[in-house]
């Protein structure tokens, strides 16, 4: 992204105001953390997340068993563990797939107006009425089963939403007076579109990516669920959460607990987003 | 074979009625029939009893429903010739007072019991048999299942007006046990003329203690008492009409929100209790009856046509390598057990192989060395160079399969063999029979209480899902279907199962198992030899 | 205006088109047996013969070239005729028609709840002077996306229904057994609106004309309501159409864990049974839903954003 124009001498004044919000640290960590267990699972935890003892299910969360055990006897902390770096990647790539394309559809059709934008809102018209979970089904079919493949058909079906928005806000910052004053001023249209429009408009463009993020492994553990997903015994968290549901009378945590995890990472995605929104607003 | 239906006991059949009488119960099956705690105070006539069922399947026609959570209430609106105890097996009388098997079991004579009407008022006579059985066969793809059972049909004579005979173009000694069925229970000659899916859609005219008395897709099956039966199964207590005023089976998908509601009392009585939901229900004090469904449970089907498979050693080590027990303790409702032959417990002509089905690692492990397979790198036998992995392909009916399926995995890579969980939509089931692309496949139940579902299920002769070999199993298949004398039949039976066990074409795991949760305030709730449910002697406290 | 008019009609009719073209051939390119479901369970069981399938499918015409079967349903489909469901047997016209009724009300009271709710919390977060209460409010809505509906759902039930015995868990006959589901399908709809909109509020508020307002002495809510919300309200009802897709396919969850009926129950079946034609409607009415409200706002669109009105040539292409 481009940089925003003043800001050279307080290259070190973030750090500083970065330490006094404890949220935002704590969001950090967050992140950090879920990063490390998706590369060094074992930094975390020693046990296998694959192997449990059915005579111990159904343990609830102790000293022994963080997270509790499973319906067998599996280690719930440790699947969690070992299933972040499934999910990571599927919410990567899919919210990935839907901001890059998304907003490139959405910048064009903003940013040129007259026929192309037409076509190309047609086509995204097209795109989001056809109900998210039809076209992820059948891009997963077309595609084969399997975790990339399910995270580019919840991206792909999610592209739409983010062209749309591009676009509304592409629209919003070209009618602003900055940007209206650099173009008569003669400025050329990539600068402009370098220089105002994506700065401008990047902004509920990144909260929307946040927000996905959660909604990303959410459709993604849908369609786990279906079984289109990383096949079990893979712990993968959607799959974690809506397969603890049936447990949830007598094994709340089963559930809860990676659910749980899934929100502080969620939460954790957005505050930064937030900050980082707000660093960027800051010049204006 | 494959995914029951949708998620429980599956496959209909017989409608024999557990009375409630508690000794009943205590003999066979080891089931306890009746949920009714002993010692309440006597039955009363009237109520609403509402049960939530976790599917609706589109159609109320008993001779077309398949799946048990529709069957439930459809059961309760069609009466049979025959029924059949949940104890014994025996085949009892109801709608026929009595009957004749001809010597090559080609010919069936019922003899009618009078006065017995449709609840449109026509009489359930010769005539109504005939026309049932003719229309039966022409029923189309939902009616598989009663049209099997008249296989080979050749038609139906009225002998006079209370007698009739059925004849079939082979042996079909299987027919008997079949008129206990739901899905032979006889609707009125006005509903055989209807089209299949008018029936399915609105409903079909029967002679039973209840009638339909409104369908909403999606949502609910509402019954209300018919006045005036007095033509009740001899297996039943109570005579005349039933005690409850109104019937109404609520369509709950979610575990969840069935259990919570029986708990609060916002339903009377809920079926498919998970083994989670067991404690809960249990200290809100509603009772779980349970009953082990009659004919193939949960089983671990193998495609025989698969070179790896072809080896018998591999099939059997496989067998020896499933610790049943602990599938069984862990996973499938309190009271389910291991499944000591392909047949379960309750069958007629069952046979315990037990003793066969144990687990032996260690022997599991012998046979595979002798196979040829050597523990290769990661944990996984090979063999000239090929690893021992094979796929087994599931459909998420039930709760319990995944689960299930994982302990599977876990016991089989102990020995050495990998297996790879392969789920598919249940849409894609009919391709999969047919391009046979698949190692194992999970589930394999057919409700039955009668043991021709092994032929139904393994005959080289008929669908043959599991691609075995033509042999000698066809022919004592064959033998039993045409034998009438039971003795004989049985002996017939048992050398298949022995067979089947023995040579470990398919890897039988559990007897199907299903649990009720009845509220303390029900009383009389008795299942049917099939697993379903009677409610004709069941009322509110 | 009139041309206009016309215009935007042709294109909503035509994204109907490209809709159901598209649903089409990929409903057609899955891997599942349509005829299969109408053997219905009978079909799931190892004793079938798939020879009797093959005679049924040569029944209902399915051995027909693709785009024979294309060309013969869409000219049905034109004619209002959607075919019959492969399930329930009965023409998928009526099936829809029956389930619409109950998912209206149910999206309706969400949308209003979610209306209400994210309204209020963006209006809060971007009021309030207390930085901390800020952070907390605006952290909401990505909490709420971030629970499945399914588990706030289940959740309320056991805590509304089953422990205090408020709301009956299952059932849509009255008032009463529509509060747990609405509310629950209001949450993430909430979470979404109240994200855009405090989003484009702030931006608002940041704007010279706000300024301006403010130095003529406006008062700070007067500011708030009159000149900020009104901006900010464009991209909010820009994704007024997701907003009805996103309301539609909660539904789905929300119908199966309260037990309700409605277009959500039919399309979770249909999708898992495959009932092909059904499917087939229930995306072309999500479609028509989809262009009806696109086509409103876009009329709404020059009339609340005179900037846009008068600005350029963009009233037109809005959309």
């Amino acid at each position: 992204m481009s940089r925003p124009p003043r800001g050279e001498p307080g290259a070190w004044r973030p750090l500083g105001r970065f330490l006094r919000r404890p949220g935002l640290v704590l969001s950090v960590a967050v992140v950090t953390v879920v990063v490390l267990a998706a590369f060094w699972p074992a930094l975390f935890t020693a046990r296998d997340p694959l192997r449990g003892l059915p005579a111990q299910n159904f343990l609830p969360p102790s000293a022994e068993h963080w997270f509790g055990t499973d319906e067998l006897g599996r280690d719930l902390y440790a699947r969690v563990v070992h299933g972040a770096a499934l999910s990571l990647k599927a919410t990567l790539i899919a919210v990935g797939v839907a901001f890059v394309a998304g907003g490139a559809l959405g910048l064009v059709a903003g940013f040129a107006g007259g026929w192309l934008e037409e076509a190309l809102m047609r086509s995204v018209d097209v795109l989001l009425s056809i109900p998210a979970l039809f076209l992820s089904l059948a891009l997963v079919t077309a595609l084969g089963h399997g975790t990339v493949n399910v995270a580019v058909a919840v991206g792909t079906a999610s592209v739409a939403t983010f062209a749309r928005v591009t676009r509304a806000e592409v629209l919003r910052v070209r009618q602003a007076v900055y940007v209206e004053a650099a173009r008569s001023s003669g400025a050329r249209w990539y600068s402009v579109l370098g220089r105002h429009v994506l700065p401008g408009s990047i902004g509920p463009v990144a909260v929307l990516a946040t927000l996905d993020l959660g909604a990303a492994v959410l459709a993604v553990s849908s369609l786990s669920f279906l079984g289109y997903g990383a096949p079990p015994p893979a712990p993968e968290w959607g799959a974690l959460i809506s397969s603890g549901r049936n447990y949830l009378l007598n094994a709340w945590w089963l559930s809860t607990l990676p659910g749980l995890v899934l929100a502080a990472m969620v939460l954790a995605t957005n505050r930064i987003a937030r900050a980082l929104d707000a660093a960027w607003e800051a010049p204006r | 074979m494959q995914a029951s239906h949708r998620r429980s006991p599956a496959r209909r059949t017989p409608a024999a009625l557990v009375t409630a009488a508690a000794a009943l119960l205590a003999t066979s099956c080891g089931s306890p029939g009746a949920a009714t705690p002993e010692g309440t105070p006597d039955p009363k006539p009237g109520g609403t009893l509402t049960f939530a069922v976790g599917t609706d399947a589109g159609c109320v026609d008993p001779q077309q429903a398949g799946s048990s959570d529709t069957v439930y209430s459809l059961r309760q609106t069609v009466d049979s010739l025959t029924d059949q105890d949940p104890a014994t097996g025996k085949i009892v009388p109801w709608l026929a007072e009595s009957w004749q098997i001809g010597a090559d079991a080609r010919t069936f004579t019922f003899r009618l019991r009078t006065g017995a009407t449709f609840s449109d008022g026509t009489p359930v006579d010769a005539a109504a048999v005939k026309a049932n059985f003719d229309a039966i066969p022409k029923l189309g793809p939902l009616a598989i299942q009663a049209a099997g059972y008249l296989d080979g049909y050749s038609g139906t004579t009225v002998l006079d007006a209370t007698t009739v005979k059925v004849s079939f173009k082979r042996p079909n000694a299987q027919f008997l046990q079949a008129t206990s069925t739901p899905s032979l229970g006889l609707v009125s000659v006005a509903s055989t003329r209807r089209t299949p899916r008018q029936r399915c859609g609105e409903g079909v005219i029967g002679s039973g203690p209840f009638l339909l008395a409104q369908y909403v897709p999606n949502k609910s099956i509402t019954l209300s008492r018919r006045a005036g039966y007095a033509w009740g199964s001899p297996l039943w207590k109570k005579k005349g009409e039933a005690y409850l005023d109104k019937l109404v089976f609520t369509v709950i998908p979610e575990a969840g929100v069935r259990t919570g509601g029986l708990l609060s009392g916002q339903v009377d009585a809920v079926g498919r209790v998970a083994r989670a939901d067991e404690g809960a229900l249990r200290s809100g004090n509603a009772g779980l009856p349970s009953y082990t469904i009659p004919g193939v449970g949960y089983n671990l089907g193998l495609n025989n046509a698969r070179p790896i498979l072809r080896d018998a050693r591999v099939r059997q080590a496989i067998s020896l390598a499933i610790d049943r027990r602990q599938i069984v303790d862990t996973v499938f409702p309190t009271g389910t057990l291991p499944a000591t032959s392909v047949l379960a417990r309750t069958t007629p002509g069952y046979r315990d192989l037990g003793a066969e089905l144990a687990f032996d690692a260690a022997k599991a492990a012998s046979a595979l060395e002798s196979a040829g397979w050597a523990p290769g790198a990661d944990g996984i036998r090979t063999k000239d160079g090929r690893r021992l992995s094979l796929n087994v392909v599931w459909f998420a009916n039930a709760a319990t399969f995944q689960p299930a399926l994982e302990l599977v995995q876990q016991q089989l890579k102990a020995v050495g063999i990998e297996l790879v969980l392969k789920e598919l939509p249940v849409a894609q089931f009919p391709q999969l029979l047919k391009s046979g692309d698949f190692d194992a496949l999970w589930g394999g139940n057919y409700s039955r209480a009668d043991p021709d579902c092994l032929r139904t299920l393994y005959s080289t002769r008929l669908a043959n899902a599991y691609r075995l070999a033509p042999g000698p199993l066809d022919e004592l298949l064959d033998r039993q279907a045409a034998e009438p004398d039971t003795a004989k039949r049985k002996a017939l039976v048992e050398q298949a199962q022995e067979l089947i066990v023995r040579e470990a074409y398919v890897v039988p795991i559990v007897d199907m198992r299903t649990t009720l949760g009845v509220s303390t305030a029900v009383h009389g709730l008795a299942f049917t030899a099939a697993g379903d449910i009677q409610l004709h002697d069941a009322w509110k406290s | 205006m009139r041309r206009y008019l016309i215009t935007r009609l042709a294109q909503a009719a035509g994204v109907l088109w490209a809709a159901y073209t598209i649903a089409f051939f990929i409903l057609d390119y899955l891997p599942g047996d349509p005829v299969s479901v109408m053997a219905g369970a009978a079909a799931q069981s190892a004793a079938l013969d798939p020879a009797q399938l093959e005679a049924l499918r040569r029944e209902y015409g399915f051995d027909r070239p693709v785009l024979a079967r294309y060309a013969a349903q869409l000219t049905d489909a034109l004619r209002g005729d959607l075919g019959d469901s492969m399930a329930a047997g009965r023409p998928v016209t009526s099936v829809i028609a029956q389930a619409l009724p109950p998912t209206l009300q149910l999206t309706g009271s969400a949308l209003l709840l979610a209306v209400a709710g994210g309204g209020g919390l963006a209006l809060l977060a971007t009021a309030t002077r207390r930085r901390w209460l800020r952070q907390v409010l605006l952290s909401l809505p990505s909490l709420a996306v971030s629970v499945p509906a399914f588990w706030i759902g289940l959740m309320l039930v056991q805590l509304l229904s089953f422990r205090v015995r408020i709301f009956p868990a299952f059932g849509d006959d009255g008032p009463a057994g529509l509060v747990l589901p609405a509310v629950t399908l209001a949450v993430p709809t909430a979470a979404l609106l109240a994200q855009v909109l405090a989003r484009s509020l702030t931006a608002a508020l940041a704007e010279p004309y706000v300024q301006t307002a403010r130095a003529k002495g406006a008062g700070r809510a007067r500011v708030h309501l009159r000149h900020a919300l009104r901006n900010a309200c464009l991209p909010a009802l820009t994704v007024a159409g997701l907003l009805a897709g996103q309301l539609l396919a909660g539904a789905v969850v929300i119908e199966t864990v309260f037990s309700r009926d409605g277009l959500g129950r039919i399309t979770a079946s249909a999708v898992a049974q495959q009932d092909i034609p059904v499917v087939q409607g229930v995306v072309v009415v999500g479609a028509m839903v989809f262009v009806l409200v696109n086509l409103a706002i876009d009329l709404l669109f020059p009339l609340l954003d005179k900037r846009v009105a008068i600005g350029t040539a963009h009233a037109g292409s809005a959309a």
